[in-house]
């Protein structure tokens, strides 16, 4: 993946930096990441599909819906490759997407859309779903694997709340503990199901935030899971990651809700365990206000 | 020897060849000129002036002047472009329109829109290149009572037509 600076990507557009801020502003294109030092780094493939696209172009309006529809390209190739069972052209697919974005703009923005879609299309009891979720879940797991063991010293317990691998936010919470560890944070990642001998674990651990994610289990289930890690560990910040409707029914004390998206989810709960870890005797007991969506 | 009167006459005829019409260029967002009327170069249409919009290159007698609203339309009849004048005139969001049909946002106002001078036919007519500038009357869609006279005219590049609003 090859990033340009915003200088980099102005001069290849023959445009000026400003310019290139105000597209972002009016048409949320190309959107950019941030350097550890809070600096754009544009995708050399969003910034080349542009730069095409207004050489045959009427507007600037109009290049980028013309450069988005070759980006978008990815996802439609994943979702035929999906509803084909085809799991050697889904990473194929996924590959291509790569070339072009971030990994966790390519699981956010192609892997997830493409789950949405299949499952929108053919329902969540189709086997075309079973076979998109079951190979969609398999590539956060290997994605995760090839993950840099992390160099900060921030470790997050995650619940997972989800009932399987077929449930519709499994591959979301893949997503997010696969965000977790590229943000570098150790991600220790439990069913709610299990319950007893958590102290083992947790002492092994020692983590710095826990998150609750997924609403498919009951929450006499999660609230066990939830006292059990407390008892455990004594308080710690927690929060709760939930998507869609289920985000209507958490009833908390405490715990903050985390944005839907993962990448955003990650980041909120990056800084929460950050904030737990600089200030170990408030942040247990307070810890700061989470921003959920809208927010 | 045949005698002058009985030469055949030799008269003038119209030339066929086109009359030569100046062109200029234009920010197809905010109608400014590009500095000192200068060809840009085709990777640099970007407009210096706004930054919001491609520089585009039309007959003199149809380019708009900043202050009008105007909308770039191609020979699918989808709008492609739209002028700062024309989002306030027409209260949309250029982004909101792009690739949207024309007639979503003008309509012809029947009672002039028979015949060859409907909007669609000159539109289809100024997109296919046909550069000498057409008027017709049309209306806001979705609001009656109210008439502009529009003038179409061809843009480019790539070939599109160029709607004023007068």
């Amino acid at each position: 993946m090859r990033y340009l600076k915003t200088s980099e990507a102005a001069a290849l557009l023959n445009v000026s930096p400003n310019t290139l801020r105000a597209w972002e502003r009016r048409f949320g294109f190309p959107r950019p990441q941030r350097s550890p030092g809070r600096h754009r780094l544009y995708t050399h493939g969003e910034i080349a599909a542009l730069r095409d696209a207004l050489l045959d172009g009427l507007s600037i309006s109009s290049a980028v819906s013309r450069a988005r529809e070759g980006l978008g390209a990815d996802t439609n190739a994943l979702v035929g490759a999906l509803n084909a069972f085809d799991a050697g052209r889904a990473d194929a697919a996924l590959e291509g997407a790569l070339a072009l974005r971030s990994l966790d703009r390519a699981v956010q923005e192609v892997l997830l859309t493409a789950l949405d879609e299949v499952a929108r299309r053919h329902g969540t009891d189709s086997v075309q779903w079973a076979f998109a979720a079951r190979w969609g879940n398999s590539w956060l797991r290997r994605a995760q694997r090839l993950v840099t063991p992390s160099v900060r010293a921030i470790t997050v317990v995650l619940g997972d709340a989800s009932r399987d691998d077929l449930d519709i936010d499994a591959a979301y919470i893949r997503a997010l503990e696969l965000l977790l560890a590229r943000s570098g944070a150790s991600v220790l990642g439990l069913s709610v199901r299990g319950v007893s001998n958590m102290s083992e674990a947790l002492a092994a651990h020692r983590p710095d935030a826990v998150v609750i994610a997924g609403g498919a289990l009951a929450d006499d289930a999660v609230a066990r899971w939830a006292y059990a890690v407390r008892l455990a560990t004594g308080a710690l910040p927690v929060a709760v990651y939930r998507r869609g409707s289920q985000r209507q029914r958490v009833r908390t004390t405490g715990a903050g809700l985390l944005p839907s998206t993962p990448g955003e989810a990650a980041r909120h709960l990056m800084e929460l365990a950050s904030h737990s870890v600089s200030n170990p005797t408030t942040s247990r007991t307070t810890p700061p206000r989470l921003l959920a969506d809208g927010a | 020897m045949s005698s002058p009167d009985r030469r055949a006459m030799l008269r003038l005829v119209p030339s066929t060849a086109e009359d030569h019409c100046p062109s200029q260029w234009f920010c197809g967002h905010c109608g400014a000129p590009p500095p000192n009327n200068e060809t840009p170069a085709p990777p640099a249409r970007v407009c210096g002036e706004c930054g919001l919009g491609l520089l585009l290159e039309a007959r003199a007698d149809a380019v708009p002047r900043p202050s009008d609203p105007f909308l770039i339309v191609d020979g699918s009849l989808s709008v492609c472009a739209l002028s700062a004048e024309a989002e306030r005139l027409l209260a949309v969001a250029e982004t909101d329109v792009i690739n949207r049909p024309v007639t979503e946002l003008v309509t012809p106002a029947d009672a002039e829109a028979a015949g060859p001078e409907s909007l669609a036919a000159a539109i289809m007519w100024a997109a296919r290149g046909e550069d000498e500038p057409r008027r017709v009357m049309v209306r806001p869609a979705n609001v009656f009572g109210v008439r502009m006279p529009l003038r179409v005219g061809a843009c480019g590049p790539p070939r599109a037509a160029l709607l004023v609003l007068e």
